[in-house]
Protein backbone atom coordinates (compact mmCIF):
# COMPACT_ATOMS: atom_id res chain seq x y z
CA UNK A 1 0.00 0.00 0.00
CA UNK A 2 1.05 3.71 -0.45
CA UNK A 3 -0.13 6.63 1.40
CA UNK A 4 -0.15 9.11 -1.07
CA UNK A 5 -0.35 12.73 -0.05
CA UNK A 6 -0.65 14.32 3.76
CA UNK A 7 -2.12 17.34 2.93
CA UNK A 8 -2.94 19.74 5.49
CA UNK A 9 -5.38 22.74 5.07
CA UNK A 10 -5.84 25.72 7.88
CA UNK A 11 -8.70 27.83 7.47
CA UNK A 12 -6.62 30.80 8.19
CA UNK A 13 -9.67 33.39 8.71
CA UNK A 14 -10.42 34.27 4.83
CA UNK A 15 -11.67 32.31 2.68
CA UNK A 16 -8.33 31.26 1.14
CA UNK A 17 -7.77 27.04 2.05
CA UNK A 18 -3.86 26.79 3.14
CA UNK A 19 -2.70 23.06 2.32
CA UNK A 20 -0.03 22.31 4.71
CA UNK A 21 1.56 18.95 4.05
CA UNK A 22 1.58 15.91 1.96
CA UNK A 23 3.22 12.74 2.32
CA UNK A 24 2.84 9.95 -0.60
CA UNK A 25 3.75 6.08 1.22
CA UNK A 26 4.41 3.31 -1.16
CA UNK A 27 2.60 -0.32 -1.24
CA UNK A 28 4.73 -1.54 1.72
CA UNK A 29 3.81 1.24 4.10
CA UNK A 30 7.17 3.06 2.83
CA UNK A 31 5.76 7.15 2.49
CA UNK A 32 7.31 8.46 -1.23
CA UNK A 33 5.77 11.66 -1.43
CA UNK A 34 5.49 14.17 1.65
CA UNK A 35 4.85 17.90 1.30
CA UNK A 36 3.86 20.66 4.39
CA UNK A 37 1.89 23.20 2.67
CA UNK A 38 1.27 25.67 5.60
CA UNK A 39 2.18 26.04 9.46
CA UNK A 40 -0.38 25.00 12.33
CA UNK A 41 0.98 21.15 12.48
CA UNK A 42 4.36 20.17 14.01
CA UNK A 43 7.22 19.92 11.67
CA UNK A 44 8.81 17.03 11.70
CA UNK A 45 11.89 15.40 10.39
CA UNK A 46 11.52 12.96 7.53
CA UNK A 47 12.31 10.16 9.97
CA UNK A 48 9.35 10.61 12.22
CA UNK A 49 7.16 10.83 9.04
CA UNK A 50 8.01 7.53 7.87
CA UNK A 51 7.19 5.69 11.17
CA UNK A 52 3.59 7.67 10.94
CA UNK A 53 2.94 6.37 7.72
CA UNK A 54 3.76 3.22 8.42
CA UNK A 55 1.99 3.06 11.78
CA UNK A 56 -0.58 4.26 9.84
CA UNK A 57 -0.54 1.14 6.88
CA UNK A 58 -1.22 -1.01 9.84
CA UNK A 59 -3.60 0.78 11.63
CA UNK A 60 -5.91 0.87 8.50
CA UNK A 61 -5.49 -2.66 8.44
CA UNK A 62 -6.64 -3.71 11.42
CA UNK A 63 -9.67 -1.15 11.54
CA UNK A 64 -11.53 -3.00 8.68
CA UNK A 65 -10.93 -6.22 10.96
CA UNK A 66 -12.69 -4.49 14.06
CA UNK A 67 -16.19 -3.99 12.20
CA UNK A 68 -19.17 -4.80 14.04
CA UNK A 69 -21.76 -5.37 11.19
CA UNK A 70 -20.28 -7.40 8.20
CA UNK A 71 -17.18 -6.29 5.85
CA UNK A 72 -15.53 -2.90 6.36
CA UNK A 73 -12.93 -0.42 4.22
CA UNK A 74 -10.38 0.27 6.25
CA UNK A 75 -10.35 4.06 8.13
CA UNK A 76 -11.67 6.52 5.69
CA UNK A 77 -11.44 9.72 7.92
CA UNK A 78 -9.61 10.18 11.37
CA UNK A 79 -10.29 13.05 13.21
CA UNK A 80 -8.51 14.58 15.89
CA UNK A 81 -10.00 17.78 17.63
CA UNK A 82 -8.34 20.66 15.34
CA UNK A 83 -7.84 18.63 12.21
CA UNK A 84 -8.95 15.62 10.08
CA UNK A 85 -6.70 12.99 7.79
CA UNK A 86 -8.12 11.80 4.61
CA UNK A 87 -7.45 8.76 3.14
CA UNK A 88 -8.15 7.14 -0.41
CA UNK A 89 -6.98 3.79 -0.88
CA UNK A 90 -7.24 3.23 -4.48
CA UNK A 91 -7.65 -0.15 -6.17
CA UNK A 92 -3.46 -0.98 -6.59
CA UNK A 93 -3.47 -0.50 -2.86
CA UNK A 94 -2.18 2.98 -2.81
CA UNK A 95 -3.29 5.70 -0.50
CA UNK A 96 -3.20 9.20 -0.73
CA UNK A 97 -3.77 10.78 2.26
CA UNK A 98 -4.82 14.03 2.93
CA UNK A 99 -4.78 16.23 6.08
CA UNK A 100 -7.34 19.43 6.40
CA UNK A 101 -9.00 21.58 9.26
CA UNK A 102 -12.10 20.05 10.33
CA UNK A 103 -14.10 22.13 8.32
CA UNK A 104 -12.80 21.47 4.78
CA UNK A 105 -15.56 20.48 3.05
CA UNK A 106 -14.40 18.19 0.28
CA UNK A 107 -11.16 16.28 0.61
CA UNK A 108 -12.36 13.23 -0.78
CA UNK A 109 -12.55 15.55 -4.25
CA UNK A 110 -9.06 16.83 -3.73
CA UNK A 111 -7.91 13.27 -3.19
CA UNK A 112 -9.19 12.32 -6.33
CA UNK A 113 -7.83 15.05 -8.41
CA UNK A 114 -4.40 14.03 -6.92
CA UNK A 115 -4.80 10.82 -8.20
CA UNK A 116 -5.45 11.98 -10.91
CA UNK A 117 -2.16 14.23 -11.30
CA UNK A 118 -0.26 11.01 -9.90
CA UNK A 119 -1.46 9.23 -12.17
CA UNK A 120 -0.64 11.42 -15.06
CA UNK A 121 2.76 12.90 -13.60
CA UNK A 122 4.30 9.93 -11.75
CA UNK A 123 2.48 6.61 -13.38
CA UNK A 124 2.96 7.80 -16.97
CA UNK A 125 6.71 8.69 -16.56
CA UNK A 126 9.04 5.95 -17.74
CA UNK A 127 11.34 6.84 -15.73
CA UNK A 128 9.73 6.51 -12.40
CA UNK A 129 10.42 3.39 -10.50
CA UNK A 130 7.36 2.18 -9.00
CA UNK A 131 7.15 2.08 -4.98
CA UNK A 132 10.14 4.32 -5.13
CA UNK A 133 10.22 7.99 -4.07
CA UNK A 134 8.54 10.53 -6.20
CA UNK A 135 11.12 13.16 -8.12
CA UNK A 136 9.25 14.86 -10.67
CA UNK A 137 8.78 18.52 -11.19
CA UNK A 138 5.93 17.44 -12.95
CA UNK A 139 3.92 15.89 -9.92
CA UNK A 140 5.00 19.08 -7.93
CA UNK A 141 4.26 21.64 -9.81
CA UNK A 142 0.85 20.31 -10.56
CA UNK A 143 0.47 19.29 -7.18
CA UNK A 144 0.99 23.10 -5.73
CA UNK A 145 -1.44 24.33 -8.99
CA UNK A 146 -3.93 21.98 -7.43
CA UNK A 147 -3.76 23.06 -3.79
CA UNK A 148 -3.14 26.73 -5.08
CA UNK A 149 -6.43 27.06 -6.78
CA UNK A 150 -8.03 26.78 -3.12
CA UNK A 151 -8.97 23.13 -4.22
CA UNK B 1 -28.10 5.54 13.87
CA UNK B 2 -27.16 3.01 15.73
CA UNK B 3 -24.55 2.25 18.48
CA UNK B 4 -22.92 -0.98 18.21
CA UNK B 5 -21.04 -1.49 21.02
CA UNK B 6 -18.86 -0.28 24.37
CA UNK B 7 -15.66 -0.61 25.74
CA UNK B 8 -13.85 0.24 28.56
CA UNK B 9 -10.34 0.41 28.73
CA UNK B 10 -8.13 1.02 32.19
CA UNK B 11 -5.01 3.69 32.35
CA UNK B 12 -3.07 -0.50 32.53
CA UNK B 13 -4.72 -0.70 28.52
CA UNK B 14 -6.99 -3.60 30.02
CA UNK B 15 -10.11 -4.01 29.14
CA UNK B 16 -12.51 -3.90 31.84
CA UNK B 17 -15.98 -3.50 30.59
CA UNK B 18 -17.64 -4.53 27.48
CA UNK B 19 -21.32 -4.16 26.47
CA UNK B 20 -23.19 -4.73 22.82
CA UNK B 21 -26.22 -3.33 21.17
CA UNK B 22 -26.62 -4.19 17.83
CA UNK B 23 -23.75 -6.30 16.16
CA UNK B 24 -24.46 -8.48 13.60
CA UNK B 25 -20.76 -9.83 13.59
CA UNK B 26 -19.74 -10.84 17.58
CA UNK B 27 -16.36 -11.58 18.27
CA UNK B 28 -15.92 -15.09 19.64
CA UNK B 29 -15.98 -15.14 23.73
CA UNK B 30 -12.32 -15.00 25.10
CA UNK B 31 -10.04 -17.98 25.88
CA UNK B 32 -9.60 -18.61 29.36
CA UNK B 33 -7.90 -15.96 31.14
CA UNK B 34 -7.67 -13.90 27.87
CA UNK B 35 -9.91 -11.33 29.72
CA UNK B 36 -10.67 -10.48 33.39
CA UNK B 37 -13.75 -11.68 35.18
CA UNK B 38 -16.26 -8.79 35.22
CA UNK B 39 -15.89 -7.71 31.54
CA UNK B 40 -19.06 -9.02 29.79
CA UNK B 41 -20.84 -11.99 30.66
CA UNK B 42 -21.30 -12.22 26.71
CA UNK B 43 -18.01 -12.93 25.85
CA UNK B 44 -16.20 -14.15 29.04
CA UNK B 45 -15.14 -18.11 28.46
CA UNK B 46 -17.64 -19.29 31.66
CA UNK B 47 -18.34 -23.21 30.91
CA UNK B 48 -21.67 -22.98 32.65
CA UNK B 49 -23.08 -21.21 30.20
CA UNK B 50 -22.58 -23.57 27.51
CA UNK B 51 -24.52 -26.07 30.08
CA UNK B 52 -27.37 -23.62 30.66
CA UNK B 53 -30.33 -24.85 28.06
CA UNK B 54 -30.89 -21.51 25.45
CA UNK B 55 -34.40 -21.14 25.97
CA UNK B 56 -34.11 -19.41 29.68
CA UNK B 57 -32.23 -16.91 27.56
CA UNK B 58 -34.47 -16.70 24.83
CA UNK B 59 -35.69 -13.24 26.45
CA UNK B 60 -32.49 -11.61 25.91
CA UNK B 61 -33.51 -10.45 22.88
CA UNK B 62 -35.93 -7.93 24.14
CA UNK B 63 -34.42 -4.76 24.82
CA UNK B 64 -36.67 -4.11 27.63
CA UNK B 65 -36.50 -7.76 29.81
CA UNK B 66 -32.52 -7.02 30.33
CA UNK B 67 -33.85 -3.82 32.75
CA UNK B 68 -36.30 -5.80 34.46
CA UNK B 69 -34.39 -6.22 37.99
CA UNK B 70 -36.17 -8.76 40.19
CA UNK B 71 -33.51 -9.34 42.63
CA UNK B 72 -32.58 -5.71 44.25
CA UNK B 73 -29.08 -6.92 44.63
CA UNK B 74 -26.15 -5.22 43.30
CA UNK B 75 -23.20 -7.67 42.14
CA UNK B 76 -21.06 -5.28 42.35
CA UNK B 77 -17.61 -7.82 41.07
CA UNK B 78 -19.17 -11.14 39.33
CA UNK B 79 -16.38 -13.12 40.46
CA UNK B 80 -18.88 -15.44 42.04
CA UNK B 81 -19.70 -16.16 37.99
CA UNK B 82 -18.48 -19.90 38.34
CA UNK B 83 -20.83 -20.37 41.23
CA UNK B 84 -23.82 -18.75 40.88
CA UNK B 85 -26.57 -18.47 38.55
CA UNK B 86 -26.27 -14.98 36.33
CA UNK B 87 -28.70 -12.68 37.68
CA UNK B 88 -31.19 -11.33 35.30
CA UNK B 89 -29.55 -8.32 34.14
CA UNK B 90 -26.65 -9.90 33.34
CA UNK B 91 -28.12 -12.65 31.66
CA UNK B 92 -25.56 -13.83 28.76
CA UNK B 93 -27.21 -13.61 25.33
CA UNK B 94 -28.22 -17.25 23.53
CA UNK B 95 -25.83 -18.76 21.04
CA UNK B 96 -25.98 -16.51 18.44
CA UNK B 97 -28.03 -18.37 15.49
CA UNK B 98 -25.66 -18.14 12.01
CA UNK B 99 -28.34 -16.99 10.16
CA UNK B 100 -28.09 -13.19 12.41
CA UNK B 101 -25.09 -13.50 13.88
CA UNK B 102 -21.39 -14.59 12.06
CA UNK B 103 -18.75 -14.28 13.77
CA UNK B 104 -15.36 -11.80 13.32
CA UNK B 105 -13.02 -14.49 13.38
CA UNK B 106 -11.37 -12.82 16.54
CA UNK B 107 -11.51 -14.12 19.92
CA UNK B 108 -12.93 -11.13 22.53
CA UNK B 109 -10.08 -10.37 24.00
CA UNK B 110 -8.21 -10.24 20.63
CA UNK B 111 -10.44 -7.53 19.35
CA UNK B 112 -10.30 -5.83 22.32
CA UNK B 113 -6.41 -5.38 22.07
CA UNK B 114 -7.03 -4.81 18.58
CA UNK B 115 -9.07 -1.99 19.87
CA UNK B 116 -6.96 -0.64 21.95
CA UNK B 117 -3.89 -0.93 19.87
CA UNK B 118 -5.85 1.11 17.26
CA UNK B 119 -6.60 4.14 19.60
CA UNK B 120 -3.32 4.28 21.56
CA UNK B 121 -1.53 4.31 18.20
CA UNK B 122 -4.06 7.04 16.54
CA UNK B 123 -3.42 8.99 19.75
CA UNK B 124 0.17 8.94 19.51
CA UNK B 125 -0.20 9.39 15.95
CA UNK B 126 -2.57 12.91 16.70
CA UNK B 127 -0.83 13.75 19.15
CA UNK B 128 2.73 13.84 16.65
CA UNK B 129 1.19 15.32 14.08
CA UNK B 130 -0.21 18.34 15.81
CA UNK B 131 2.61 18.78 18.23
CA UNK B 132 0.24 19.54 21.21
CA UNK B 133 -1.26 17.41 23.60
CA UNK B 134 -4.45 17.01 20.98
CA UNK B 135 -6.55 13.96 21.88
CA UNK B 136 -7.70 11.58 18.83
CA UNK B 137 -11.87 11.99 18.76
CA UNK B 138 -12.94 9.54 16.28
CA UNK B 139 -12.28 7.64 12.84
CA UNK B 140 -14.73 6.35 10.37
CA UNK B 141 -15.04 3.49 7.69
CA UNK B 142 -17.53 2.40 5.28
CA UNK B 143 -19.47 0.25 7.92
CA UNK B 144 -18.99 1.69 11.38
CA UNK B 145 -17.13 4.94 13.28
CA UNK B 146 -15.13 4.22 16.36
CA UNK B 147 -15.42 7.19 18.93
CA UNK B 148 -12.85 7.96 21.78
CA UNK B 149 -13.15 9.53 25.38
CA UNK B 150 -10.71 9.37 27.92
CA UNK B 151 -11.17 10.59 31.28
CA UNK B 152 -8.10 12.49 33.33
CA UNK B 153 -7.64 9.30 35.22
CA UNK B 154 -7.05 7.25 32.31
CA UNK B 155 -10.23 5.31 31.50
CA UNK B 156 -10.73 5.41 28.22
CA UNK B 157 -14.28 4.69 26.90
CA UNK B 158 -14.67 3.51 23.05
CA UNK B 159 -17.90 3.32 21.37
CA UNK B 160 -18.81 1.91 17.96
CA UNK B 161 -21.61 3.36 15.67
CA UNK B 162 -22.76 3.35 12.40
CA UNK B 163 -20.67 5.81 10.14
CA UNK B 164 -22.92 8.40 9.71
CA UNK B 165 -22.99 9.38 13.26
CA UNK B 166 -22.24 12.87 14.67
CA UNK B 167 -19.58 12.49 16.98
CA UNK B 168 -21.21 10.60 20.36
CA UNK B 169 -18.23 12.39 22.78
CA UNK B 170 -20.80 13.92 24.54
CA UNK B 171 -22.50 9.94 25.48
CA UNK B 172 -18.97 8.81 26.46
CA UNK B 173 -18.73 11.70 29.19
CA UNK B 174 -22.21 11.54 30.02
CA UNK B 175 -21.61 7.78 30.67
CA UNK B 176 -18.67 8.56 32.75
CA UNK B 177 -20.13 11.35 34.83
CA UNK B 178 -23.73 9.51 35.24
CA UNK B 179 -23.42 5.81 35.39
CA UNK B 180 -19.91 5.34 35.51
CA UNK B 181 -19.47 7.54 38.60
CA UNK B 182 -22.66 6.55 40.30
CA UNK B 183 -22.08 2.92 40.03
CA UNK B 184 -18.93 2.49 39.65
CA UNK B 185 -16.36 4.90 41.08
CA UNK B 186 -18.92 5.37 44.35
CA UNK B 187 -19.28 1.63 45.05
CA UNK B 188 -17.10 0.49 47.24
CA UNK B 189 -17.50 -2.92 46.14
CA UNK B 190 -15.95 -2.62 42.86
CA UNK B 191 -12.37 -2.82 42.88
CA UNK B 192 -11.00 -0.22 40.16
CA UNK B 193 -7.38 -0.47 39.29
CA UNK B 194 -6.62 -4.20 40.71
CA UNK B 195 -5.76 -5.06 37.06
CA UNK B 196 -7.59 -8.42 38.26
CA UNK B 197 -11.43 -7.64 37.96
CA UNK B 198 -12.90 -5.92 35.81
CA UNK B 199 -15.69 -2.84 36.48
CA UNK B 200 -19.34 -4.97 35.37
CA UNK B 201 -22.39 -5.14 37.54
CA UNK B 202 -25.63 -5.00 37.36
CA UNK B 203 -26.62 -1.40 37.90
CA UNK B 204 -23.79 -0.11 36.35
CA UNK B 205 -24.51 -2.29 33.19
CA UNK B 206 -28.49 -1.74 33.34
CA UNK B 207 -27.86 2.13 33.59
CA UNK B 208 -25.69 2.85 30.72
CA UNK B 209 -28.20 0.30 28.90
CA UNK B 210 -30.82 2.79 29.70
CA UNK B 211 -28.75 6.10 28.83
CA UNK B 212 -28.19 4.39 25.32
CA UNK B 213 -31.20 3.09 24.73
CA UNK B 214 -33.08 6.61 26.07
CA UNK B 215 -30.76 8.28 23.26
CA UNK B 216 -32.21 10.01 20.12
CA UNK B 217 -29.41 8.42 18.07
CA UNK B 218 -30.50 5.03 19.15
CA UNK B 219 -32.61 3.22 16.77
Amino acid sequence: MAIFGLWVRTFSGSPVWVLKAIKVINKAGGLVFQRNFADGLAQLTSNEYLVLAGTLHGIHAITSRLSPMGSSSGAQVIEGESFKMTILLTATATKFVLLTSLAEPNPDNTLQKVYEIYSDAVMKNPFHTPEMPIRSEGFDARITALIGSGQ
Amino acid sequence: MTIHSLYIYDRHCICVYYQDWHRTRRPKPAVEGGILPAVSQAVSPSPHLANTPGSVYSGYGSPRNTLSSNTGVVVAVNDMLAQAPPTPLLQAPPSPSPATLTSTGLAFDEEAKLVYGVILSLRNMVKKLSGRDEQFVNYRTSAYKLHVYESVSGYKFVMLSNPEAESLRFILRQIYIGPFLEYVVRNPLVQMDSREYGIDNEYFRASIDRLVRGLSVFP
